[in-house]
């Protein structure tokens, strides 16, 4: 048997992350003995209605979320316990709705700093309803081989480790939550396991006491002995030796107390939980509290240290005189599904990826482009182009390049409202269309006919100097194959009214004293072209893309630099936009050519 | 717990309606001057001047300076601004009205198990410490006010007689109430006068202790809580503190000076406990320290690195139990960066790190502390099949 927590104990727990943290322990451990979930329901308002999925071996277990108490119990009727992972200002008014329900005979707080005043009228309520308040504070209940409540056991390996899959005969009361763990590996090590182990918390007043449980202990038949951590601070441990003391009790008890440092602390030094803190005018030292345990019969080991072999010694003496019997381990226990992470760490499993990338990494403190962690980049004084030739084509380019980069980018990063990707992100933009679907829309528009044609030209004017192609040989080659050379003719602009960035920007290239031969090929394309039809030159796309290639990249990335420095002047354009609050724009019927039939009748559906 | 000086906790008081000194606190000669001018009870009255700072013995400190009038509070509050006594230095001055007086009582409420309790005595001041016999007492449960009836009752048999009866009746029931509404923990006015002038009964004196979790409902708590220890937080401390404040877990740190071994343990329950196994063994603690609650790896850093410029160190404890939920892995993550930038920094010359821990990770998150040794760290590692304090017993005997 056990207390307060059994196989018939089924939970709700109010509040959200930590709740459902806790409930996930609680399914490794309902997995570990073959039971099925006992986290019946959540109640969280603000997720109210949805469910949360809780891994339960290799499954999932969907349980469900309510707004309140009642709600969960109307639904799960056989729900009698709650566990309260609400914030402290809430947890109150969360730990009375849960007392108020008639189902719910136990209610445990594991929600820290919550004032001592709400903790004392919780326990005084529970106290008048018959209930159970444990905590708050408190890091779990746990019954061996049957229910957990909480975090309290630790990780699966260490409940196999404590043997927490089965009964042994000792109960464990702490207020500490590590050390409730530690006394469970104890007692599993040095004697035949526990029952029942509760975390009271660390408050100055915690809901139920030693003595409450004490006496529930005692109750317990398969209980023999019971061991209790306490601390300085407050009276708790002198009413439990009082209570044992009182009469002759069937538990045995077991005590260590903490806080004989501070006999040799300067004075008003106090450490520890909260509750160690409480205690005026002198009352709660460890000393105290260790020497009124002793009178009344406890065992109290001198050190922590000497707990284990205290233990061990009482776990002989049951078994000499028959009241324990040695446990039986169960042959095999259920292992829990590794996770694919933990099982390729050991070697047990092997993954084909999914995808496979050469260009970034972000698993670190910060991301890597190309292997090159962006924080040193920066501080060595790269720029945005360094960052473009490291992820579109895996080098670090020179500075000479990156300058050239850089005016490809201020000079084609906008080309005013008319133009296509401008004008339907404007009309997004004035439609009240959010920003990266507006200027998705503009960014559809670039394609053969408008800014998409810098692929294109660089792929043929490498493609002509690759196989040392003269001009002639290279139109009647395109003229045969391919028709309009990309990256030659402007809507607008001619030999007489020449394009100022192409302009700009061979004049830059050239002045750098570089080799350019597609550049250099480019021009000699424009000088025949040009010379048949005056707006047959070379246009900045053909420009953009003759130089980058030049310089190193590659054909497929090209487009990128238009698209890249368009995207400027589009998030440009929808701010604008925005900031003034344009209309929706609708055409004018005269700037459409209705060429469409005059009405006519609809003949009858045939 | 959370300790409030005598200026914010008289003025709780005289929001719930006790009768208490007219006061001014000022960090200035200037100020003080400057509030003469609007307040005239600074210049008719008698007054008494106080340090307003955590600290105790402050009439033998020459901290309390009595029976003033406005240009001697003048002086006294420039004496005593500034000056340095052990690590707390002087910076505000609370002078207030001089009561005339004759009899002396006693009268606090103080937070118990079931609820609270009230105590009131008919003598005060030094001689209610002596008679401690003479102090009565008014049990409350939780959620329950003493009724008129209860309070008088208290009242007379604590040896009040005629109107006083009531007085003290009264007295008692508004120190029950700011008590209840202001999450007080302790709460203790000693003495309690009676004024000469209209018979009225006045707190002289405030000791508050309020209840720090209870911050966020009382928005109009914008005092600062006093230095639990009497003395002011160091500068290492007051940065632990504010990491502290920041994240979800926690991190604590005290310092010791004088001591040897350092302490870098898991846990608020299990700290105590390798505390108490130093003091048995005969060491000397050179700080309190604790990590909990599966607090971010950066914060357990910064206190890592603290523990390591703690002057004069021999061992370091980075003790634990098995842990619920705190990653052993993580915090132990913090922990090592912590000791590297120490070393790195030419601290931990010749001293010895003893490590014992469990918990989620504990593999992974031990081996990578024995990994150390081969950074030339000298340092022991233990998992849970070693008892939770054996590393202080080794750590004290390997001297």
């Amino acid at each position: 048997m056990s207390i307060l927590a059994n196989k018939d104990t089924y939970v709700v727990i109010q509040g959200g992350v930590a709740g459902v943290n806790a409930a996930r322990r609680m399914a490794e451990f309902c997995y570990l003995i073959k039971r099925s979930l006992n986290v019946l329901a959540f109640v969280y308002p603000p997720d109210a209605g949805k469910s949360n999925e809780i891994p339960y071996g290799s499954g999932l277990v969907a349980v469900p979320v309510y707004k309140t108490i009642a709600e969960a119990t109307k639904n799960h009727p056989q729900i009698n316990t709650s566990l309260v992972y609400i914030g402290a200002d809430r947890a109150m008014k969360g730990g009375m709705e849960a007392l108020d329900d008639s189902h719910i005979k136990v209610v445990s707080m594991i929600t820290e700093g919550v004032p001592e005043k709400d903790a004392k009228i919780l326990g005084a309520h529970a106290r008048k309803l018959g209930k159970v308040f444990n905590g708050p504070s408190s890091i779990g209940i746990v019954s061996a081989g049957s229910c957990r409540l909480g975090v309290i056991g630790g990780a699966f390996d260490n409940l196999v480790l404590s043997k927490l899959y089965r009964e042994g005969s000792f109960g464990v009361i702490t207020k500490s939550g590590g050390l409730s763990n530690e006394i469970i590996w104890i007692c599993s090590q040095f004697a035949d396991g526990i029952t029942t182990a509760i975390g009271i918390g660390g408050d100055a007043y915690p809901g139920t006491d030693y003595v409450s449980y004490l006496e529930m202990f005692e109750n317990d038949p398969q209980t023999k002995a019971v061991v209790i951590v306490g601390e300085m601070g407050g009276d708790l441990e002198e009413r439990a030796a009082e209570w044992y003391g009182a009469k002759k009790r069937r538990i045995k008890l077991m005590a260590v107390v903490s806080g004989f440092c501070q006999e040799s602390l300067p004075k008003g030094m106090k450490f520890g939980h909260a509750g160690a803190k409480e205690g005026m005018k002198g009352e709660g030292s460890a000393r105290s509290k260790s020497d009124a345990l002793k009178k009344a019969g406890a065992i109290v080991p001198a050190t922590f240290g000497a707990l284990g072999p205290a233990i061990k010694e009482t776990y002989q003496e049951l078994l000499k005189s028959g009241q324990v019997k040695e446990p039986v381990e169960p042959a095999s226990l259920p292992k829990l599904p590794k996770s694919i992470e933990a099982a390729m760490k050991a070697d047990e499993v092997m993954v084909t990826p999914l995808i496979r990338t050469t260009i970034s990494d972000d698993r670190g403190e910060e991301p890597c482009y190309d292997g090159y962690p962006a924080s040193e980049l920066i501080n060595k004084g790269y720029e945005i182009p360094h960052v473009v030739g490291l992820l579109w084509d895996k080098r670090l380019i020179s500075k000479q390049d990156a300058e050239i980069v850089k005016r490809i980018m201020m000079l084609s990063a906008d080309h005013g409202p008319c133009v296509s990707g401008a004008y339907a992100t404007i009309l997004a933009a004035c439609a009240g269309i959010g920003l990266s679907q507006s200027v998705a829309a503009g960014m559809i528009m670039i394609g053969p006919r408008f800014g998409g044609a810098v692929t294109d030209a660089g792929r043929f004017f490498k493609y002509a100097v690759d196989n040392k192609m003269s001009v002639d040989e290279f139109l009647t080659y395109m003229k045969k194959n391919h028709g309009p050379v990309p990256g030659i003719g402007h809507r607008v602009k001619s030999l007489r009214n020449p394009d100022k960035r192409v302009k700009e920007l061979v004049g830059y290239v050239k002045s750098l004293n570089i080799k350019t031969p597609c550049l250099d090929f480019a021009l000699a394309v424009e000088q025949v072209t040009a010379a048949k039809k005056d707006n047959l030159i070379l246009n900045v796309d053909g420009t953009m893309a003759a130089v980058l290639v030049d310089i190193g990249f590659p054909v497929d990335s090209l487009n990128g630099f238009f698209i890249l420095s368009r995207t400027i002047g589009l998030i440009g354009h929808w701010v604008d936009q925005k900031r003034q609050d344009g209309r929706l724009i609708r055409l004018f019927d005269y700037l459409v050519n209705y060429a469409a039939p005059k009405r006519r009748e609809v003949p009858p559906l045939k | 717990m959370a300790k409030v000086l005598e200026g914010p906790g008289m003025g709780l008081m005289k929001k719930w309606g006790i009768n208490v000194p007219n006061y001014v606190v000022v960090t200035s000669v200037d100020e003080l001057t400057k509030l003469g001018q609007a307040n005239e009870w600074l210049k008719k009255s008698k007054l008494v001047a106080k340090a307003h700072e955590a600290l105790g013995s402050r009439f033998k400190l020459g901290l309390v300076k009595v029976d003033l009038d406005f240009k001697a509070a003048e002086a006294a509050t420039k004496e005593m601004i500034g000056r340095q006594v052990g690590s707390i230095t002087v910076t505000q001055v609370i002078v207030s009205e001089m009561i005339p007086h004759k009899e002396e009582y006693y009268c606090a409420v103080k937070s118990t198990r079931e609820g609270s309790e009230i105590l009131v005595a008919n003598c005060g001041g030094i001689e209610v410490e002596s008679n401690w016999e003479r102090v009565k007492r008014l049990e409350l449960a939780i959620g329950q006010a003493p009724s008129a009836d209860a309070l008088e009752k208290l009242s007379k048999e604590a040896g009040f007689t005629g109107p006083l009866i009531k007085k003290m009746a009264e007295f008692a029931g508004k120190m029950f109430a700011c008590f209840d509404s202001e999450d007080a923990q302790y709460l203790e006015v000693n003495p309690v006068v009676t004024r000469a002038s209209d018979g009225e009964l006045v707190a002289l004196d405030a000791v508050t202790l309020l209840d720090g979790d209870a911050k966020f409902r009382h928005p109009d708590w914008n005092f600062a809580f006093a230095a639990e220890f009497g003395r002011a937080y160091s500068k290492d401390e007051t940065e632990v503190m504010s990491v502290d404040s920041k994240i979800k877990g926690s991190v604590k740190f005290i310092e010791i000076p004088g001591g040897d071994t350092a302490m870098l343990p898991a846990g608020g329950g299990a700290s105590v406990y390798y505390s108490d196994a130093v003091v048995a063994r005969g060491g000397k603690l050179a700080n309190y320290a604790e990590y909990s609650g599966d607090p971010p790896d950066w914060a357990v850093e910064v206190l890592t690195e603290k523990i390591c410029s703690l002057p004069g160190i021999k061992n370091i404890i980075v003790g634990g139990a098995i842990a619920n939920f705190t990653d052993v892995v993580k915090t132990f993550g913090g922990i090592i960066n912590g000791f590297r930038k120490a070393k790195s920094e030419g601290k931990l010359k010749g001293v010895k790190i003893w490590v014992r821990r469990g918990g989620p990770r504990e593999k992974e998150g031990l081996d990578a502390m024995r990994a150390l040794k081969d950074e030339g760290f000298d340092i022991t590692v233990f998992d849970r099949h070693t008892p939770l304090t054996d590393i202080v017993d080794m750590a004290l005997q390997a001297k």
